[in-house]
């Protein structure tokens, strides 16, 4: 089932606390686990990774070992690493700030050859992807995603129906190696191993066997080849074969892209300024509590692209 | 009979724990009026009712609201999202603003009336009973209509009455494009007569001139190695 969330705030605000709010509206959607993406202010000098170790007695070990490789690269660490204060949990959540301004893919395969098993939820300068086990108030209890300030995000509810539940699997993704994109998707792609092996051929590696991390992989692969934004969800309508409803956000844009029978919903408002989407209307009556006067479904092969800057492109292709 | 045949009962949909039970006990004990609170687009608002009695809906409701209804008038004040009264069989529903997919998909009976737009494959499906939209409908509206009469007063979208068994369509503005096995015939006045019937009883005034949408039937029987017969998409 899942569900999918975004929010884009015209003067930025609280990101965070909006989309779980969203996110537990839809709890009944799914809550094998729930994930963000959020977007901050953008620091090009600075590099955060957020990592998960699932086995707590590592991430000592492995968070030196990640800053050594860092320092090997020619980077160097940014400022102090924050560290998630479950009591008793068996894993451990880092966010490490770093400096480096190399190639992102290098970076990744250090980050799993200097320290194994640990999951790279997200690397970005802007982007911070937070995704755990349980709905959005337990995710938020111990990652305090409320707390967070920024100008847009997106949030997802899972009930895995095609592949396994870990915190892994669960959304959103990020686009290995392309810093900054995320992805958060409904549905489930028919053609995914094709195209896993056509992009395992240009040296793209998958964290998951998820289908959803695909879509994200490719698009940022489009656009590295010079697509716009924009042209790169158009593709995917007829490129991509299966069901899907997906939100995708890099740090000036969110778009969106529906299959072309759309049997996956997705409401989108626009309230003074701000725009918000969802699965369920009522995630966005969760934050916008008053009656809506500007929604609409979009329609089968509908794109569209909401700027930071207040433009909407929009197009059935 | 108790004071509570008369009086509205109001709910308030943020205490919206064991809601249509609520609302079905209490028309069972006699009340006629209920008002629902703070719908907050929420799903499943009004399923399974019967009547008699109304249940209004201060804002907007979520997917599926009013549906197996079984004679209980549900009037919702703004929109509604996907399934509105779905498989119901009698009663009435008004929506006051838009709906988006799949309205009275699989009805059986009962009238349902929308006064904004309709998304698409509205009366999908739709076994009886009339369903009138003020504004437009989107694609693939009355697909598979069995019975019942669909009415819209505004345009119609692309693939109207694909694979439509029997049952009328009735289109007073523009139609986007035809599904297979629809055509447009030349309603008699009676026809005409019998559904600006139905319109005004809606307390919907004007004077419509419709096209009527019925099946050609050459799906009805045909022979499935001939894709020209069938096979549109």
């Amino acid at each position: 089932m899942c569900g999918i969330a975004g929010i884009q705030l015209r003067h930025g605000g609280p990101i965070g606390s909006h989309l779980v709010k969203m996110c537990q509206a839809m709890r009944h959607r799914g809550f094998d686990s729930t994930g963000f993406a959020l977007y901050g202010d953008p620091d090009p000098t600075r590099l955060i990774l957020r990592l998960r170790f699932p086995d707590v007695s590592t991430w000592v070990a492995g968070t030196d070992a990640i800053i050594a490789g860092v320092r090997e690269l020619g980077g160097d660490q940014h400022s102090e690493h924050g560290v998630d204060d479950a009591v008793g949990a068996p894993d451990r959540f880092v966010r490490l700030q770093v400096r480096y301004t190399g190639d992102i893919r290098r970076l990744a395969v250090m980050v799993d050859e200097v320290a194994p098993g640990v999951e790279l939820q997200s690397i970005g300068h802007s982007l911070e992807i937070i995704k755990d086990a349980g709905d959005a108030e337990m995710v938020d209890a111990r990652h305090h995603v409320s707390a967070f300030q920024g100008s847009h995000g997106l949030g997802h509810v899972r009930l895995a129906t095609e592949s396994i539940v870990s915190v892994a699997y669960g959304h959103p993704f990020w686009a290995e190696p392309f810093p900054d994109v995320s992805i958060v998707h409904n549905g489930q792609l028919t053609n995914y191993f094709t195209l896993r092996r056509l992009l395992e051929q240009d040296g793209f590696r998958f964290q998951t066997g998820n289908d959803s991390e695909l879509i994200a992989v490719y698009l940022a692969d489009k656009m590295s080849r010079g697509q716009t934004f924009y042209e790169a969800l158009k593709d995917s309508v007829y490129e991509l074969d299966g069901c899907f409803a997906y939100l995708l956000s890099m740090p000036d844009r969110i778009g969106s892209a529906k299959d072309m029978f759309a049997i996956k919903s997705i409401v989108v408002a626009n309230i003074g300024g701000d725009v918000a989407m969802a699965t369920e209307e009522q995630a966005i009556r969760a934050v916008y509590t008053e009656e809506l006067d500007d929604t609409q479904h979009p329609d089968p092969r509908s794109v569209f692209v909401w700027e930071r800057d207040g433009r909407v492109l929009q197009e059935i292709v | 009979m108790s004071q509570s045949a008369t009086a509205e009962l109001v709910l308030d949909a943020d205490d919206g724990h064991r809601l249509n039970r609520r609302m079905r006990d209490a028309i069972d004990a006699g009340t006629r009026e209920i008002r629902v609170v703070n719908p907050r687009s929420r799903h499943n608002l009004g399923v399974g009712q019967h009547g008699p009695g109304t249940i209004r809906f201060d804002g907007s409701v979520g997917y599926y609201c009013g549906g197996l209804n079984n004679g209980a008038e549900i009037i919702v004040s703004r929109s509604a999202g996907w399934g509105t009264g779905e498989a119901m069989s009698s009663g009435r529903i008004e929506i006051g603003g838009t709906c988006a997919l799949g309205t009275g998909a699989s009805m059986r009976g009962g009238t349902i009336v929308v006064r904004g737009n309709c998304g698409p494959r509205t009366a999908a499906n739709m076994k009886g009973g009339t369903l009138i939209v003020e504004g437009a409908v989107g694609y693939l509206a009355g697909f598979m209509t069995h019975a019942g009469d669909l009415i819209v007063c505004g345009d119609a979208g692309e693939a109207l009455g694909d694979s439509l068994w029997a049952g009328n369509i009735w289109v007073a503005g523009k139609i986007a494009g035809l599904g297979a096995d629809a055509v447009v015939v030349e309603p008699t006045d009676e026809e005409s007569a019998r559904i600006h019937g139905l319109l005004a009883a809606e307390g919907i005034d004007g004077t419509f001139t419709f096209k009527k949408v019925v099946a050609e039937r050459k799906l009805w029987y045909f022979d499935a190695r001939d894709p020209e017969a069938w096979l549109k998409v």
